[in-house]
This record gives C-alpha cells, structure tokens and sequence, in this order.
C-alpha cells in the first residue's frame, strides 16, 4: 500500500530532478535536426530534456515530442519553431523567448504547410504564439500562451490562421496577448479556449461555417468579433467583463446565418452588437437562450439591421437593454418566436392567466434615450434625479413620448432554465457581512457614545433643551 | 436684549482646549437634539428603508447567476442618495439655527461665555455625526443584503459609497446651515432649503441639459459646469470609483477620465469639499457680524 502510493511521488522527485538538471545544460537546436535526420519520417522522435538554443526550422514529416521538459529558447530572435513541412506534430515542449520587433512577426511555431498538430506546449515571452500559414487540418490543442509583457498595442496574436481550413483549436489558454485572429479559415472548430487579458478574445474574418463553443473570454477589449463570415454558429461561450473603448461580448458586423446560442454575456461594454447582421436580403440571424446580464447595453444593434430573432434570452440589469446604434428603431428584427419573447428584468407588466407570458407587450421608450441619441454629451445625466424627471414628464405627456424601438409581443415573466456553460459562482459573504456589522456597530455605538455622556455644563445644555420642549409645537 | 449675545470670546481671550471643549458640548447637544427629534428618525427609517428595497430589488433574478449584480445596486441607491440625502441635510441645517432662534432659545445660548463661532461649528459637526450615523444605519443593512443576496463583490466600492455620501451630506449640511444663519424664521429657513434642494436636484442639471441642447456645448462645457453641481461631482465620484473610468456617461465622461485620468477622483472630492468649506464659512462669518439674534 505505502509503496504503491510512493510510486508517483518518486516520479514527481525524478521529473524535478530531470527539470533542474534541464535547466542547467544548454545545447543548441542543432542536436535537435541530428535526431530527425537519424529517424524515419513520420516516427517519433523523443527529445531529451535540456533547453535548446537557436531558431529550430524543420522540413520533414515527424513528431517530435518533448514530454514537458525540453526547452526551445529562440533567444529573443526571430520564430522559435518554423514549420515548412505538413505531418509535423509539436508535443510537449517549452517554447520561449521569440524576437520582439513586430516587422518580422515573430512567432513561438509558425507553419507554413498543413496539416500540422500543436499540442501540450508551453509558451512563454513570445511576440506571437501560434501562426499558421497556409496550413489546412491542423490541430492546435492544449496549449497555454503567455506572451511579453507590452503594452497591448506592441502585442503579437495568441493565435493566428491564415488560409487555414478544417482546423480544430481547442483547450488553449491564452493570456496577455493581442488577438486570437482567423483570417479566410473556413470549417474550424474552436472550443474551449480560454482567453485573457487580450484585445480580441475570438476575431474573425472572411472566415465561414465555424463553430465556437464553450469558450471562456474575460478581461479582453473584445470577447468574439465577426466580420464578413457567414454561417457561424456559437454555442455556451462565457464571455465576462470585456469593457474596451469598443468593447462587445459578441459583435457582428455583415455576417449572415449566424446563431448565437446558450451564450453568457455579463458585465461587458455591450452585451451582443449585430452591426448590419444579416447583410444579404434573404438571410437570417438566430439570437437565442443567451444570459445577457449587468452589460452597459445589452443588445445594440444597427437600425439597418434586419430578420434577426431575437427570443428565449435572458435580460438582466443592463443599464440599457436595448439600443439602437445612433437612434432610430429596431422594428425589422423578431423579438419573440412561436409565441415565446424574452425576459426582461425590468418588465412592468402583468401576467394574469399564469402562463408565463407577460399579457402586455414589452415597448422599450424612453425619451431620455432618444435625446442621448441626439445628443451623446447629455449622457453625463445619466444615473441623475433629472433624468428620471424628464421620464416622468414624457410619462405625463404622452406627446412627448417616443416611439417605441421594438416591441415583444411575448414577454416572459419567469427566468427560464438555460443551458449556459457556467451555471453559477460562489462568491464570499463574510466580508460584506463584515462591512454592514461595521456600519451598523459603528452607527449604534458612535450614537450611544455621543449622546450618553451629559459632559455639557447644565447652564448650557440642559436648560435649553428643556425650554425646547416646552414650546408648544 | 441683544446686547446680552456679545461677543464673550474676545474678553476670555479663549485657549484652544476651552474652545474645543464647548464645540464638542455643542456637538453633543445638538446630536442628541438631533436624534430625538421626529423628523430625524422618519428620514433615517425612510432612507433605510428605501435603501434595502433598492437592494433586494437591483438584486431580484440575479440569483440564478451568483453574478454579483452590484452596479445595479449602486445605481438604483445613487438615485435615492441623490433624492434623500441633500433633503435631510439641507432640512437638517436649515431647521438647526432658525428653529432656536425662533424658539428664543437661541438668546439663551448666546449668553452663555461661548463665542458664535462654536455655537454654530457645535451644530454643525453634532448634526454632521447624527447624519452620517442614520445613512451608516441604511448602508449597514442594505451590505446586509448585499452580502446575503450577491457575496462581498464591490466591497471597497461600496465602502466608496458609504464616504462620498457622507461627504455630499456634510456639504449639504453647509449649504443648510448657510441658509440657517440667514433665515430669521424656521418657515423661511425650511423654504429655502427646499428650493435649495429643487435647484441642486432638478433645475440646475435640467437647465444645464437645456443648454448643452440649446448651444451644443461642447464637452469640456458641459462637464465644467457640470461639476459644480455637488451632486454631479458625488455621483461622477462614485461612478469612478466603481469603473475606475467615467465612459459610462459617454462622451464627457470619457473626456473627464482622459484629460483627468488619475487626478479625476481628487478633483471631485474637491468640489465636495469646498461646497462644505465655503458655504459654512461664510456662515461663520455672517453669523458672528450679525448684531441681532
């Protein structure tokens, strides 16, 4: 028993071990080029700890595999790896210390062939992680990313396909770099990346029929944005806390045939931007089950923008639901299907029958918002008595109340179950519980403390209260 | 009789410690004044009350998610703050000289060896601690709720909360006291608080909403003469300490957060802070050149 339980232990020790003892011997890529040249292609090469000196370029089909302990050091120097053959799988390395001038685009592998697999590496301090060029049915898995520390705008992409279709990219963890971009690769699959502290979490362009599932975007300027890519599909992806000058959970801008679907869309600048989604005439946007919650605007959409349905979502607390981008009305979209539109945390209606279907329809008007379309500067009176004033007076007046900007016929009165990837977090108590005791001990016992002691000479004090009281109110 | 009210602090030639001594007398009385009296505990139970509701209400379908839903709470409260709490404290500052004075009291007091000056820093920072002590009681338990329903997220941004609007009362209060010391009659004093409190609430920002519409003004206008208003600057305040940014509020927040950037929070303390320096100065001063009671 105790032996058996000793086994991974003695593993662990020897693996840290080896690792030191890695760190210690320095040798150059070339040892590397000298065991591909003695294998077959396409075998398996195991590569021995140690850390690797120099730009490693390989041109034949094989699989080099470092099993975590083999270090590739560019050494600050152009690409680390290069990639100018198809069948090459890259397993198990450290891959580090790429060149920092943007010009040469500098990357932790760059390929130039497909199909290729990177998989199980660990990047570090590299301008660009994964770039791929041209290199069709690769798979890019399992990697962690963490670039230079620059300012965003010096920063390479975590990722990057170009002309690369029938890729899978999935369960990378990218953080701190630019953008995890796909420009013209087309039938990809990219699910549960996780994407951090980075410009464009998911950018997509001329990129059709995708799926992007499960995918984890927080803290970047922008969680997923399309351009002119059709027939995306996007399934669970957690997208929390985007909040660029632009930033938007989800944004489209002429894509046709998109679904968005099971989505959570908290705290971002905008929840879901549908920028002339769907462009061509016949084609149509499916908006459905997301959570769009705590955004500063929940769905802002284009007025151009058309044939989009829009039910089954969850709206909470955005501080504006909806919004048409620069005014206007959102009347060409669907806000409900079969019957069934969406929750609104501020819906102010009825339902008598109890089916969970409000019996007043949902009409967005506000004539505070139609003046910020007016005038983007009156935005400073936002969260102000006035602003809730000039409500009440287009309440009053219905002359001077707007035209609604949608309307959904079928407002949902219950928060319906959806199918999203994070279901809920748990966050402490004890210090906000802590903060009120404070505040509510420190009210109670500053009061009784101040007014218990009578330490007022009772020539001042006393008297005059007690003349005080005497006067009749 | 109103030679009785002299001015005894220049005999006395008055050492710091006696002087101190009676403003913290006059602290308490007026506290305990203060806390005695009805209007105070309606506003403290309405405040407390509308506090908590906005809580549980900002808070209402957030619990499927266990997203901390504390923007929303905040802006629900900031409107409440901005409704109730210049009314309790001009109401408060305008009743507390007036109402002695009309009450004959204030004769009384005046004739006691005390200069004016601690006469009226004594209300001021007793009425000072009874308001803060009646909003510590409605954020106390609307944390309450916040921990209960949402977790501790925002937790030093409330605390934020907590001390500008203390500061936007202590301001108010000025303002009040101000209107206190020129008033000879509660019913006049009360009025113009309320007015006071119409200007500051409604009228200036809707006028200045006007004139941005009217002449569009440009940015770096409209936020200078925005944040005059103390309540503007309370809310921009607590806005950025929220976001640490003030794009929120569009293109003049923006503005603000760019050409300010870390200075921003500062400057709006400022502003705060000199609507409670000058408006109580300048009561000192009228008050203590005043001949009559």
């Amino acid at each position: 028993m105790n032996a058996t339980r000793s086994i991974p232990a003695l593993i662990i020790l020897l693996a840290i071990a080896f690792g030191v003892s890695a760190e210690a011997q320095h040798k150059s890529t070339d040892e590397i080029l000298r065991l591909i040249d003695a294998a077959e292609p396409r075998a398996v090469v195991v590569v021995p700890p140690g850390v690797y000196q120099g730009n490693l370029v390989l041109d034949k089909p094989i699989e080099l595999d470092g099993q975590g302990l083999a270090i590739l050091d560019g050494g600050g120097k152009g690409n680390v790896v290069e990639l100018l053959a198809a069948n090459i799988t890259i397993r198990g390395f450290v891959i580090r210390n790429s060149g920092k001038t943007v010009s040469g685009e500098p990357c932790g592998v760059r390929a130039m062939a497909g199909p290729i697999v990177i998989e199980n590496n660990r990047f570090e301090d590299v301008l660009f992680g994964i770039d791929l060029r041209e290199s069709p049915d690769s798979i890019i898995r399992d990697n962690v990313i963490h670039g230079k520390d620059m300012e965003l705008g010096r920063r390479g992409d975590g990722i990057r396909l170009w002309w690369s279709h029938n890729c899978i990219v999935e369960r990378n963890e990218v953080n701190g770099l630019r953008d995890m971009v796909f420009w013209y690769s087309e039938n990809l699959t990219i699910s549960q990346n996780h994407v951090t502290n980075s410009r464009y979490g998911l950018h997509f362009m001329y990129s059709h029929n995708t799926i992007l599932k499960e995918n984890q975007l927080s803290a970047n300027s922008v969680g997923i944005y399309l351009m002119y890519s059709n027939n995306i599909k996007m399934v669970r992806n957690s997208i929390v806390n985007n909040r660029g000058a632009s930033g938007y959970g989800i944004g489209l801008k002429d894509c046709d045939g998109i679904i968005v679907e099971n989505n959570d869309l908290l705290a971002n600048r905008v929840g879901i931007y549908l920028d002339n989604s769907p462009s061509s005439v016949d084609s149509t946007g499916l908006v459905t089950g997301n959570m769009v919650a705590f955004n500063e605007i929940g769905l802002l959409a284009t007025p151009i923008t058309h044939d989009n349905t829009i039910s089954h979502n969850v709206f909470i607390e955005n501080e504006e639901q909806v919004s048409a981008h620069g005014g206007g009305k959102l009347s060409r979209n669907h806000f409900s299907a079969d019957g069934i539109g969406n929750f609104w945390s501020n819906y102010a209606g009825f339902d008598k029958d109890d089916n969970g279907i409000g019996d007043i329809a949902y009409e967005p008007r506000s004539l505070f918002r139609s003046l910020l379309a007016r005038e983007p500067n009156l935005r400073i009176f936002l969260h102000s008595p006035a602003q809730q004033a000039i409500e009440l007076t287009a309440r009053a007046f219905p002359d001077l109340r707007p035209e609604p900007m949608f309307v959904d016929p079928a407002p949902l009165t219950r928060l319906p179950q959806l199918d999203l990837l994070v279901q809920s977090k748990t966050v402490a108590r004890t210090p906000m519980a802590l903060l009120a005791l404070g505040l509510l001990l420190g009210a109670g016992a500053g009061g009784w403390m101040i007014a218990r002691q009578r330490t007022l000479p009772a020539s001042v004090g006393s008297p005059a209260n007690q003349q005080a009281r005497k006067v009749p109110a | 009789m109103t030679t009785l009210a002299g001015k005894p602090h220049l005999t006395r030639a008055g050492s710091h410690l006696s002087r101190t001594g009676s403003i913290i007398s006059f602290a308490r009385r007026e506290f305990r004044d203060a806390i005695s009296s009805r209007w105070f505990l309606l506003y403290t139970v309405a405040f407390t009350v509308l506090a908590v509701a906005v809580s549980f209400m900002s808070l209402a379908g957030s619990g499927s998610q266990g997203f901390a839903g504390f923007g929303r709470t905040t802006a629900g409260l900031l409107n409440l703050i901005m409704l109730v709490v210049p009314l309790m404290a001009l109401i408060a500052g305008a009743g507390s000289l007036a109402g002695e004075r009309e009450r004959g009291t204030l004769l009384y007091l005046l004739a006691q060896p005390v200069s004016r000056i601690e006469v009226l820093l004594g209300k001021y920072f007793g009425l000072a601690l009874a308001l803060c002590g009646s909003m510590c009681i409605g954020f106390g338990l609307s944390a309450g709720v916040l921990a209960w329903r949402a977790g501790s997220v925002g937790l030093s941004a409330f605390a934020m909360l907590v001390v500008f609007t203390c500061g936007l009362a202590l301001a108010m209060l000025s303002v009040g006291m101000l209107l206190s010391v020129v008033s000879r009659r509660t019913g006049v004093a009360t009025g113009l608080s309320l007015f006071a409190w119409l200007v500051f609430v409604f009228l200036s920002d809707l006028g200045l909403m006007a004139g941005t519409l009217l002449f569009k003004l440009r940015v770096q206008e409209v936020f200078a003469i925005g944040i005059i208003n103390p309540l503007q600057a309370f809310k921009m305040a607590v806005i950025v300490n929220m976001n640490a940014s003030l794009d929120v509020l569009g293109p003049v927040g923006m503005y603000a957060s760019q050409t300010l950037g870390n200075s921003l929070p500062w400057l709006l303390a400022l502003v705060l802070a000199i609507w409670t320096i000058i408006p109580l100065l300048i009561a000192v001063i009228l008050f203590s050149k005043r001949a009559s009671v």
